[in-house]
C-alpha cells in the first residue's frame, strides 16, 4: 500500500498546512470571543477609555464649556496645590497667590470620612455578622431586617436621617432630651454633621454584613473544636481562628470602603442641601460636608470650570489608586488565605 | 457609604465631548435686522423655556397672543422637565449647533458668561434697527441683562425682594408700622420675639440667618450700600465698610437670640417649609420676613386670611436714601448664537419683553413683577395690594441684581455665604481679617475662570 493511501486528508497535510489550519482555528476561536466581547469592548472604548483620555487632556486646558478648550499646561494642577506659576488674564503670577481656596478643606473632610467611617464600617459589619450567625431560630428574619436598609434609595434614606436627626423635631433628639441629655444639632453643627453621615452609613451596611456572614460561615467548625479542646476562651477563638480566616473579607471591604470614601458624594450633597434649605455649594454647615467629589462636581457643573474639574478628577484617581496599591502591598502581611497563597 | 457614581463622571465627560465637537459651529447666516424688518414670509422659530407645570400652562396660554399679532411667524415652543438644569442643556445645544432661535431662562447668573463667550448675541443691532430702547425698563434691568457693553438679554417679569410683616403680631407688640431703619428692625425683632418657658423661640421677630428663606448677607449689606468690587474690578468686602457694618448688625441679633437657639428655630421651620403651607411666616411663627414677591401668591393659596403687609427692606440708620432699594432679577429672554431666524426671533423677544397684555397675563398667572411701566400700571393687573411694594423696589433706580455678573459666572457669592455661616456661629475672631480672606477666595475663584491662552 503506497504511503499515505487510506490516511485521512488532514493527516496528509504538511507541517506548514497544519500550522495554518491551527492558526485559522485559533483565529476563528478568538474571533468568536471578540465578537461576544464586542459590546463590552465598544462600551469600554466609548464610555470609559475615550472620556478618560479626553478628561486627561482637558485637565491641561482652560475649558469652561462655553468656548473651546485652550492649553494651559500644568496651570490647573498648580492652582490646585498652590505651586509654581500660572497665567491669569495673560499675566504670569505666582500660583501661591491664586490657589483653590477649598482644596485642602475637601481633602481633610474626605480623609475624615475614610479614616473614621471605613474602620467603623468594617468593625460594625463584622460584629453584626458575628451576632447574626449565632441565633438558631428566626435567623433569616434577622438577616432580612439588617439587610433591608441597604435596599433603601440613598436619597430617601438620607432625607429620613435628616428628619430623624432634626435638632428639635427629630425623634432622636426628643428622646435624648427626655433622658436628660443635651443633644447635638447634627446636620446644623460642623462637629456633628460628619458623624451623622457615618451613622447613616452604618445603618445601610447590609451589603457588608452579608459578605462577612458568608466569610464567617465558611470558617471550618473543626478549627473551633480543635481550639476549644486546647481550652481557648471566646476572645482567643476570635483572635486565633475567626479573625485570620475573615481577613480576606476585611481586606475586600477595606478596599471598597476606601474607594467609596474618596468618591463620597450623594449623602453629603442631599443632607447639606436639605438641612440648610439651599443649594449648598460649599458643604453646609460651615464647609464641614464639602467633600472632594462634591467640590469637583461644583467646579464642573456649577462654576463651569471643566478643565480644572478634570484635573481634580485625575488627582482623585491617583490618590485612590495609590491608597489601593498601598493596601494591596500591606495585605501580604496580614491577609490570610485559607487555601494558600494567592 | 456609597460613592459618586462612575456614570456621572462618564456623562460629564460625554457631555463635554459633545460640546467640544460643536464648538465654533452655528453662526448666524441671517439677513440684517433692518432689511428683514418688514418681511412677512412665513417662518417658524423655536423657543426654549424652563417653566414647568403649572407655570408652563400660564406661559403657553399667555403667549398665544403672539400669533395673533404675527400670523406669519409660527412658534415651536419647547419645554424642559427640569428648570434647574435648563441652562446647562441650553449651553450644550448652542455649542453643538442645535440651540433654539430664542431662549427664555431663569438664570441671570449666566448672563455674564453668555455675553463674554458670545453664546448669546448682542441685541444692539436689532434694537437700533427697531428703535427699541432699554429705557422702557427701570435701570435695574440693565444690572442683569447686559455685561461689558453687550445687551444680550431682555427682562420678562422679575422677582423683587422686600419685607413682609404680620400686622396682627405687630399690633399685639404695639408696633405701629414696618421698620424703616436697621435699628428699628433690631428693636422690632426683639419686641416681637416670644420665647417658650424653656427659653427656646416660639415666635421669632426676624431671623437674620443666611438662607432663612431668601435672605443672604449680601441683602443685609445692601442696606448699607455695600458693593462687591472696587473700580478696578477687585473684590473689596474687607475695605467697603458696608460689609462689616451689615455683618456686625447680623451677629448682634444672632447673639441676642443665642446661636444655638436661633439655629434650632431654623432647623424647625427653615429649609423645605419655605415652599409649602407650613411656612413660618404664613403660620405666624415669624413676624418679619425678607422675601420675594411670590410669597403673596403663596399666602393667597395657603393662608388667605393672614393679615400682612409689605414694604421695602429697612436701610441703615445713616443712609435713609437707600430705603426702597432692593434685590431684583428674574426671567430673561435672549437670542442664542446660531439663531436661524433672527428677525422673527427678535419680534418674539420684543413681544414677550414689552407686550402689555402678555406681561399682565403672565404676571397675573405667575405672581411676578411686571417689568414695564405700562404693564405695572395696567388696570387688568389682578395682583394683591401688597404687591405694590415690590413694584416700587423694581422701579427704584438703585435696585440691582446681586451678585454682580462676571465672565466667570456668579458662583463666587457662595464663598461669602459660607463665610457668613462661620461668622454668625462665632468662629471668626476678626471680622475684617475674615472678609479679607473672602476677598482672596473670590479673587482665586475668579482667577481659575479667567485663565488666558
Amino acid at each position: 500500500m503506497p504511503s499515505g493511501a487510506g490516511v485521512p486528508h488532514i493527516l496528509r497535510r504538511t507541517p506548514e498546512e497544519r500550522r495554518r489550519a491551527r492558526r485559522r482555528k485559533s483565529l476563528r476561536k478568538y474571533g468568536l470571543v471578540l465578537l461576544c466581547l464586542s459590546p463590552w469592548i465598544v462600551g469600554f472604548i466609548v464610555f470609559a477609555a475615550v472620556p478618560m483620555a479626553l478628561s486627561l487632556y482637558w485637565s491641561f486646558t482652560h475649558y469652561d464649556m462655553l468656548s473651546s478648550p485652550h492649553w494651559v499646561g500644568l496651570d490647573n494642577y498648580k492652582y490646585m496645590l498652590g505651586l509654581g506659576h500660572l497665567k491669569i488674564n495673560g499675566i504670569k503670577v505666582a500660583a501661591a497667590s491664586h490657589h483653590d481656596p477649598f482644596f485642602w478643606a475637601t481633602v481633610r473632610n474626605t480623609l475624615w470620612i475614610i479614616v473614621v467611617g471605613v474602620p467603623l464600617r468594617v468593625l460594625f459589619a463584622l460584629v453584626t455578622a458575628m451576632v447574626l450567625t449565632r441565633p438558631k431560630r428566626g435567623v433569616n428574619l434577622y438577616r432580612t431586617f439588617f439587610f433591608m436598609p441597604y435596599m433603601a434609595p440613598i436619597v430617601g434614606a438620607t432625607l429620613v436621617f435628616v428628619y430623624l436627626l432634626n435638632p428639635t423635631t427629630g425623634p432622636v433628639n426628643i428622646i435624648l432630651t427626655k433622658i436628660g441629655l443635651h443633644p447635638p444639632l447634627w446636620f446644623y453643627d460642623p462637629t456633628w454633621s460628619k458623624p451623622a453621615l457615618v451613622m447613616l452609613g452604618l445603618w445601610g451596611i447590609g451589603d457588608a454584613i452579608v459578605i462577612y456572614m458568608a466569610g464567617l460561615l465558611n470558617v471550618p467548625r473543626e478549627l473551633y473544636e480543635a481550639i476549644a479542646i486546647e481550652g481557648a476562651n471566646a476572645w482567643q477563638r476570635f483572635r486565633n481562628v475567626t479573625l485570620p480566616l475573615v481577613t480576606p473579607v476585611i481586606f475586600f471591604t477595606l478596599v471598597m470602603g476606601i474607594i467609596a470614601g474618596f468618591q463620597y458624594f450623594d449623602q453629603a450633597y442631599i443632607a447639606g442641601n436639605t438641612a440648610s434649605g439651599q443649594n449648598s455649594e460649599l458643604g453646609s454647615p460651615q464647609n464641614s460636608l464639602l467633600f472632594y467629589g462634591l467640590w469637583l462636581y461644583q467646579q464642573a457643573f456649577r462654576f463651569f470650570h471643566m478643565g480644572y474639574a478634570a484635573a481634580l478628577a485625575w488627582v482623585l484617581f491617583a490618590a485612590t489608586m495609590a491608597a489601593t496599591v498601598a493596601l494591596l502591598l500591606t495585605s501580604r502581611r496580614w491577609v490570610y488565605y485559607g487555601g494558600g497563597e494567592r | 457609604m456609597r460613592r459618586l457614581p462612575l456614570i456621572l463622571l462618564l456623562i460629564a465627560a460625554l457631555a463635554v465631548l459633545a460640546l467640544s465637537t460643536g464648538c465654533g459651529g452655528g453662526t448666524s447666516s441671517s439677513p440684517t435686522p433692518s432689511a428683514a424688518a418688514t418681511d412677512k414670509t412665513p417662518v417658524t422659530i423655536t423657543v426654549w423655556h424652563p417653566w414647568t407645570n403649572p407655570e408652563k400652562q400660564v406661559f403657553l396660554s399667555a403667549v398665544k397672543g403672539f400669533h395673533a399679532q404675527y400670523p406669519w411667524i409660527t412658534v415651536k415652543i419647547v419645554g424642559f422637565p427640569q428648570s434647574d438644569t435648563f441652562d446647562q442643556q441650553l449651553i450644550k445645544a448652542i455649542n453643538t449647533g442645535n440651540g433654539p432661535d430664542v431662549a427664555i431662562s431663569f438664570g441671570p447668573d449666566y448672563v455674564g458668561q453668555y455675553a463674554a463667550s458670545g453664546l448669546w448675541q448682542d441685541l444692539k443691532p436689532y434694537m437700533q434697527a427697531s428703535s427699541f430702547s432699554m429705557s422702557q425698563f427701570p435701570a435695574a434691568a440693565l444690572s442683569y441683562t447686559s455685561f461689558q457693553g453687550k445687551q444680550v438679554a431682555l427682562p420678562v417679569l422679575t422677582d423683587a425682594y422686600g419685607l413682609y410683616y404680620n400686622k396682627d403680631l405687630l399690633a399685639k407688640a404695639g408696633i405701629a408700622g414696618p421698620p424703616k431703619t436697621m435699628s428699628e428692625l433690631t428693636a422690632d425683632a426683639k419686641k416681637l420675639t416670644v420665647k417658650n418657658p424653656d427659653g427656646t423661640i416660639k415666635i421669632a421677630g426676624f431671623v437674620p440667618l443666611n438662607s432663612w428663606e431668601e435672605l443672604g448677607p449680601a441683602d443685609l449689606s445692601r442696606s448699607w450700600g455695600a458693593t462687591w468690587f472696587d473700580a478696578q474690578g477687585q473684590p473689596h468686602l474687607a475695605t467697603d465698610p458696608g460689609w462689616s457694618a451689615a455683618l456686625t448688625w447680623q451677629k448682634q441679633l444672632v447673639d441676642w437670640y443665642g446661636y444655638d437657639n436661633i439655629t434650632k428655630f431654623f432647623a424647625t421651620y427653615g429649609g423645605p417649609s419655605e415652599w409649602d403651607a407650613s411656612n413660618a411666616f404664613q403660620t405666624g411663627k415669624v413676624a418679619l420676613l425678607f422675601d420675594g414677591e411670590w410669597r403673596t401668591a403663596f399666602i393667597k393659596r395657603y393662608t388667605p386670611k393672614l393679615n400682612y403687609g409689605t414694604a421695602a427692606f429697612p436701610a441703615a440708620d445713616d443712609q435713609p436714601a437707600l430705603y426702597g432699594v432692593g434685590r431684583v432679577g428674574g426671567t430673561i429672554v435672549g437670542m442664542p448664537k446660531g439663531c436661524s431666524q433672527p428677525q422673527a426671533a427678535w419680534q418674539f423677544m420684543q413681544y414677550v419683553a414689552t407686550d402689555t397684555d402678555f406681561l399682565v397675563s403672565l404676571a397675573n398667572g405667575l405672581g411676578n413683577v411686571p417689568t414695564t411701566q405700562a404693564a405695572a400700571q395696567s388696570p387688568s393687573l389682578s395682583l394683591p395690594p401688597q404687591f405694590k411694594a415690590f413694584v416700587g423696589v423694581w422701579n427704584n433706580p438703585k435696585s440691582n441684581y446681586s451678585p454682580p455678573l462676571t465672565a466667570s459666572g456668579a458662583g463666587y457669592a457662595s464663598l461669602l455665604n459660607a463665610f457668613d455661616e462661620q461668622w454668625v456661629a462665632g468662629k471668626v475672631p476678626d471680622l475684617n481679617a475674615g472678609l479679607a480672606k473672602v476677598d482672596k477666595q473670590i479673587s482665586d475663584q475668579l482667577a481659575i475662570g479667567s485663565q488666558a491662552p
